[in-house]
């Protein structure tokens, strides 16, 4: 099966950037390929329960709902370990298929057939 | 043209995108294998997206239509 890493480095600070990355995990997803959304550095805040049902960017769907679609389309999120301590964010508030891991994960599903798209 | 004989309509409207991809395997979730599911969708980009994705998951485009309810795709889900 193919892989595809959606690496999301924005949350509030560029909401159009995290909006947009989740889309494309979607339609990834939804189409039969392997997929993860990696979020990394400001990113981190999207993975606390409640933290994005304040975001929706003009001309999408809200943030939480395609938060949704995508973990019931089987999608997992993956959260980068270093940045979400930086940020003293909660391990108790991570919604569901969400995952705190280290750079080796990451690392592994790249060089393992797994290509990547950042926003 | 042939008639075609649907099992199954959803109108996925103006949807696009990610949005459109999960409607299309939403929709197809919903139907047997072998039968057909008339897919409307108005969304610009389906025209290129909805055979990119039949492509990817291996079920049928059998056909696209405009008609009075805007664009009709007539997938076959995999299977049988």
């Amino acid at each position: 099966m193919a892989k595809l890493l959606v690496s999301i480095t924005n949350a509030k600070n560029d909401s159009d950037r995290a909006t947009v990355g989740f889309v494309v995990a979607n339609a990834s997803v939804a189409s039969g390929v392997e997929t993860v959304v990696f979020l990394s550095t400001e990113g981190v805040r999207i993975a606390q329960k409640g933290y994005a049902d304040s975001i929706h960017e003009e001309g999408f769907a809200p943030l939480k709902e395609l938060m949704d679609n995508f973990i019931g389309a089987g999608g997992t999120i993956w959260v980068c370990s270093p940045c979400f301590k930086k940020r003293g964010l909660d391990e108790n508030k991570l919604p569901a298929n969400t995952v705190i891991v280290g750079g080796a994960k990451v690392v592994e599903f790249l060089t393992t057939g797994g290509t990547s798209i950042t926003y | 043209m042939e008639t075609l004989h649907p099992d199954s309509l959803y109108d996925a409207a103006d949807l696009g995108c990610g949005d459109l991809a999960i409607a299309l395997m939403k929709a197809v979730r919903l139907v047997e294998a072998g039968q057909l599911l008339e897919f409307r969708a108005n969304d610009p980009g389906a025209v290129v997206d909805i055979p990119a994705w039949c492509s990817m998951t291996g079920n049928i485009l059998i056909a696209g239509q405009t008609g009075a309810n805007g664009n009709s795709y007539f997938i076959r889900k995999k299977g049988n």
